[in-house]
Parts: C-alpha cells; sequence; structure tokens
C-alpha cells in the first residue's frame, strides 16, 4: 500500500509543477505590465526600469520562472496591485471561512443524500423512490443562485429569521451559526441531489452481488440486506465519487460566496479577476489548483485503503 | 477496386439497420411520457431561442424608463427589469446567447475529445500518455477553468465558451475511447482490417457510427452542464457582459431588486432551471432508451 502511495505523490508533482508553470504563464500574457501597475500613472521610466529590475523582470523566462518558484516556496506570492498587501495573506484570511463554508456544506447533505438514495434502492420503483429521484434530477440541475436568491427571500426577507450578508462571527457562536446557515443550505443543497444519485444506483449495483444473493438464501430480511450487506459496501464507490465531487464543491463555493459575500477564497478570486488585480488572482488560482491536488491525491489513497484490491494490479 | 466495392456493400445493410434503430429510439422516447415531455421542452426552447428577434415583442436592449421594474402584467406579460426592457424579450434573447454559448462549447469540447478518444482507442501507443493528461485535466473543475480564462482573456463569453470547452474534452474523450475500446474488439473490425481498409475507413465508417449511442447520450447530457455551467460563470460576473441579455448575468443584474421586483433575477434563474433540467430528463431518458440493460 506504502508503495501505492508514493507512486500516487510522485505522479501529483509533474501536475503540480505543471500548474505552477501555467500560473506562471498567467502573468505573462495579462495585457498590463506588473513594473508599470506597480510603479503607479505618474512614475518616470527610469522608476520603472527600477522596479523592473527589483522584480527581476529583465531576466530571461526561464530564470524568472526559477525565482518565482523560490519566492512561492518561501511563501512569497507577490503583492496585491489594488491595495499593496501581500497575496499570501490575503489568501491566507479567505482559507478558513471557505473550508468552514464546505464542512458546513457537507455535514448535513452527505448524509441525508446517502440516506435518500438507500432510501430509493431498498423501495425501488415506488412512489418514494420516484419522489426522492425527481428531487435528485432538480437538484443536479438547478442553478446554485436559484436555490441562494430563493433561500434569502424566503428566509432572509420574508420572514426575517436568518442573516445573509457576509460571514457574522466564528462558527462556535450563535452569530456565526445564524450567519452560515443560508450559505450552507444553499450549497449543500445541489449536493443532495448527485449523492443520493450515486448512493442508489451504487446500492443497486451491489444488491445484485453474489453474497446479498447468499444473505436473502439464507433468510436475512430485506431490510439487513440493505443496511448490513449491500450498503456497506456500496459506500466506497460512494466515498470516492463524493471525494471527487468535493473538489466540484469548492467550485460552487465560488458562486455561493459570491451571493452571500462570504469572505472566502472563491469571492476574493472573482473580484481580483474583475479588477484586473493580476498577482491576487494568480495567487488565488493557484491555490484553488492546489486544492484540487490535493483533495483528489487524498480521495485516491483513501480509495486504496477502503479497497485493499486497488493499486494491486 | 474490389475494397470499394467490400466497403459499399458492407456499409449499405450497416447504414439501414442504424435508421431503423434510430426509428425505434424516438418511438420509445415518445412512448414514454417523461421522455416525450422533456423532448417537446427541448425542441420548443430551442426553437424559441432560434426565432428569438421574430418573437419577441419589444427591443431586448432599449427600454422604457418609465416601465422600470414594473411586475408580471403591469407592463407586458412579465413585466420590465431594472431599465425598463420588456422581460419577455429579455429572456427570448437571454436564452439565445445562452444557448449558443453552450453550443460553442459543446462543439469544440466534444470535437476534440472525440479526437482524442478515438486516437487513443485506435493507436495503444499513444493511449496512455493522451488519458493520462485528460485525467489531470478531469482533476480540476469548469468553474477555475473559468476563472483562469476570464484572468487571460478578460471577463466575456470567449473566456466561457474556451473554458467550457476545455473542462468537456477529458470528459468527451473518456466516454468516445471507452465506447470505441470496446467496438473495436469486436469481429466486424478485425474483418474490415483483414479486407485492408486504410485506418480512416474503419474509424469513421465502422467504430464511430457503433459508437454513435453512448455519445449522443454523453453530449446530451453535457448539453445541460454546460448550460448551468456557463450561466454560473456569468452570474459571478465572468461570462456575458451588460447590457448583453444572457440568462445568468440577467440574473445576477437583478439580484438588486430581489425584495421589491424578484421577477427580474427569478424568472431568468427559472428559465435556466428549466433549460437545464429538460436536457438532463431528455439525456436520462435516452440512456433508458438506447440501453435497456441499465434500466431500473
Amino acid at each position: 500500500m506504502w508503495r501505492n502511495v508514493v507512486q500516487r505523490l510522485l505522479l501529483a508533482l509533474p501536475v503540480l509543477l505543471g500548474v505552477l508553470l501555467l500560473g506562471f504563464l498567467l502573468m505573462q500574457v495579462v495585457p498590463n505590465d506588473p513594473a508599470v501597475v506597480r510603479a503607479g500613472p505618474t512614475a518616470t521610466v527610469e522608476v520603472i526600469e527600477a522596479i523592473r529590475r527589483d522584480l527581476g523582470l529583465d531576466k530571461p523566462l526561464a530564470v524568472q520562472f526559477g525565482l518565482y518558484l523560490s519566492r512561492l516556496l518561501r511563501g512569497d506570492l507577490g503583492i496585491s496591485n489594488i491595495n499593496n498587501m501581500p497575496v499570501a495573506t490575503e489568501l491566507g484570511n479567505t482559507v478558513g471561512p471557505t473550508l468552514e463554508l464546505m464542512v458546513a456544506s457537507l455535514v448535513w447533505s452527505i448524509p441525508l443524500g446517502i440516506a435518500m438514495g438507500t432510501v430509493s434502492a431498498y423501495r425501488r420503483h415506488s412512489w418514494i423512490d420516484r419522489i426522492i429521484m425527481a428531487v435528485s434530477v432538480a437538484g443536479v440541475s438547478v442553478p446554485v443562485f436559484l436555490l441562494g436568491l430563493g433561500l434569502v427571500w424566503l428566509f432572509g426577507f420574508y420572514w426575517q429569521v436568518l442573516p445573509f450578508t457576509g460571514r457574522t462571527g466564528p462558527i462556535w457562536t450563535l452569530e456565526g451559526l445564524a450567519g452560515i446557515a443560508l450559505p450552507a443550505l444553499t450549497l449543500g443543497g445541489v449536493f443532495v441531489g448527485p449523492v443520493a444519485r450515486m448512493t442508489r444506483s451504487a446500492v443497486l449495483d451491489v444488491l445484485g452481488a453474489d453474497h446479498v444473493r447468499t444473505a436473502r438464501a439464507k433468510g436475512v430480511g430485506e431490510r439487513a440486506v440493505v443496511l448490513r450487506h449491500a450498503l456497506r459496501n456500496a459506500l466506497i464507490p460512494v466515498v470516492t465519487l463524493i471525494g471527487l465531487q468535493i473538489g466540484f464543491l469548492l467550485g460552487g463555493a465560488v458562486v455561493v460566496e459570491t451571493i452571500f459575500s462570504w469572505p472566502g477564497i472563491g469571492r476574493l478570486a472573482v473580484g481580483a479577476i474583475l479588477s484586473s488585480d493580476a498577482p491576487m488572482a494568480q495567487g488565488t488560482i493557484i491555490i484553488l489548483s492546489v486544492g484540487f491536488i490535493l483533495i483528489n491525491l487524498a480521495v485516491d489513497m483513501l480509495y486504496a485503503v477502503l479497497d485493499p484490491r486497488v493499486g494491486q494490479t | 477496386m474490389g475494397e470499394t466495392v467490400a466497403v459499399t456493400s458492407g456499409n449499405s445493410p450497416h447504414a439501414g439497420f442504424a435508421l431503423a434503430r434510430r426509428a425505434s429510439l424516438l418511438r420509445v422516447l415518445l412512448g414514454e411520457p417523461v421522455g416525450a415531455v422533456a423532448l417537446a421542452a427541448v425542441v420548443l426552447l430551442v426553437l424559441a431561442a432560434v426565432f428569438a428577434p421574430w418573437l419577441a415583442p419589444g427591443d431586448p436592449y432599449g427600454g422604457d424608463l418609465a416601465d422600470t421594474l414594473k411586475l408580471p402584467g403591469e407592463a407586458g406579460l412579465l413585466g420590465a427589469d431594472g431599465q425598463g426592457r420588456d422581460m419577455v424579450t429579455r429572456l427570448l434573447y437571454g436564452l439565445r446567447t445562452t444557448l449558443a454559448m453552450s453550443l460553442a462549447a459543446v462543439v469544440i469540447g466534444c470535437g476534440i475529445g472525440g479526437v482524442v478518444g478515438f486516437a487513443a482507442a485506435y493507436y495503444p501507443r499513444v493511449s496512455g500518455l493522451l488519458m493520462r493528461s485528460m485525467d489531470v485535466l478531469l482533476s480540476f473543475p469548469a468553474i477555475l477553468f473559468g476563472l483562469a480564462l476570464a484572468a487571460i482573456v478578460g471577463p466575456g463569453i470567449v473566456a466561457v465558451v474556451i473554458a467550457l470547452s476545455i473542462a468537456t474534452v477529458p470528459l468527451m474523450a473518456r466516454v468516445v475511447r471507452g465506447s470505441a475500446v470496446v467496438v473495436m474488439r469486436q469481429d466486424y473490425i478485425e474483418a474490415a482490417r483483414a479486407l485492408g481498409l486504410r485506418d480512416r475507413q474503419i474509424l469513421v465508417k465502422y467504430v464511430l457510427l457503433n459508437c454513435l449511442s453512448p455519445i449522443f447520450v454523453f453530449v446530451t447530457l453535457r448539453f445541460g452542464q454546460v448550460i448551468l455551467l456557463g450561466a454560473l460563470l456569468s452570474f459571478i460576473g465572468l461570462g456575458a457582459q451588460p447590457p448583453t441579455a444572457e440568462l445568468g448575468a440577467m440574473a445576477a443584474d437583478g439580484r438588486n431588486f430581489l425584495f421589491f421586483a424578484p421577477h427580474v433575477s427569478v424568472l431568468p434563474s427559472l428559465l435556466i432551471f428549466l433549460v437545464v433540467l429538460a436536457f438532463n430528463i431528455l439525456g436520462d431518458a435516452l440512456r433508458d432508451a438506447l440501453d435497456p440493460t441499465l434500466r431500473r
């Protein structure tokens, strides 16, 4: 198993390097010259040249990429063009809220989705199966902002019971919990459907397996067959699929953060791109990409742990 | 010359078979109420988008400020937006832009993905390299491509189309390679090779034709997803820019009036939901109709 883990880590390295290279090239194609932007509108040619030397922009691209990597390793992601704050500091402030939002969305949507999918498989072709599957098709098709705007209107405006404008405090306080409720309901809401569909089809697959037939033959009740023999085995593919989807949930988080002014990394990225803050945009895109690589790596390893047959070939 | 004769005689019953299957596919699809409704909805929505300039009662870019934020029924059938523009008109043009944007991304992405997939299936020597690079692309979500492209070429429809094309390529390549590999193992491919047909002839006439069902299902489902993703990117401001009538951008535009004129953002959001739902249900119905073994 360890050999497998090491192998995956080694495979992730070139991808990581590729992402960093792309992130670096991103800066080269952005129309604004970083030295001119940094120097400001009134700077003389000499000042711009000095800044250019300072930033190493007069060196060949390959050397610049090396310098860039060494700066990255030291946690230096450059300085925002807009507010002159170090990009790394701003990023550090946004990672927490984004993780908070994702965890708060997953803790309710995954159990609910698995429960719905299992019930659906257990009572396949019944009216409850039909309703659950209809709800999950709707969940896969709904734009996350329709759900978000609907919840804002209902809970924030009509009933006025929950806030909808940003993070209201640490999550362990009552105000913090109230503040994260609507964003987490929105983001989790689009996740229940896919989880339910994946669970249903995985459980149905396992229900056709030999060991389930054996369990039935020896007189195990249908409920025990589904819960003890089918669901447990079905969870292996479900966990993998959920893991892969979590990366995509991070994409949904970008939209939810925009709707609710949630101070996360997605909102920072969108804001940076819209205000042409190239260093900040580059930093957020790199951090998000590295996040996806890490999530995929973790899922791969989790899969190898859960299912010992993987990675032995 | 003998080869050409062999090809045509081998091809015509094959084409007839495909045609018969297509007719029965339509019958199966129409036999299921859900599939029939989804098909009708997709056809209607596409027609509405294509004929928007003739169907729309007003001008999508010029409004009457006196009608600003009028509710449905007060001005026009569905009211007016923040600049007094007729909502029916805006929705029709918005649907047109959204569908055109998605169509471009699906055509480009599936075109490139299809070539990669067939190449990987037909030339095992490059298969590993091609499919590994597809795996890498696959590990990043479409929204991230959207962010990166918007940072490079600037926010706009072009950025969205490129980003969603890139995000579609690896998915299509997987589907195509998966089904092409199965087809390649069939005896008739062996026979075609033995007859001395060239690679290109075999790929187009036999492999491609026999992979059409899974490709058809994938493209339908992917179209729905691409519409949704494009609308999301426009909603956060990285896609179509105002005043362009595009459903996601319109939903974002109406956000400021949510509490006193909710129709301005809710109607375009609902329309996106309807379109995506129709494509998803149609895709599921197609899959059930084409592959009865998957039906549950």
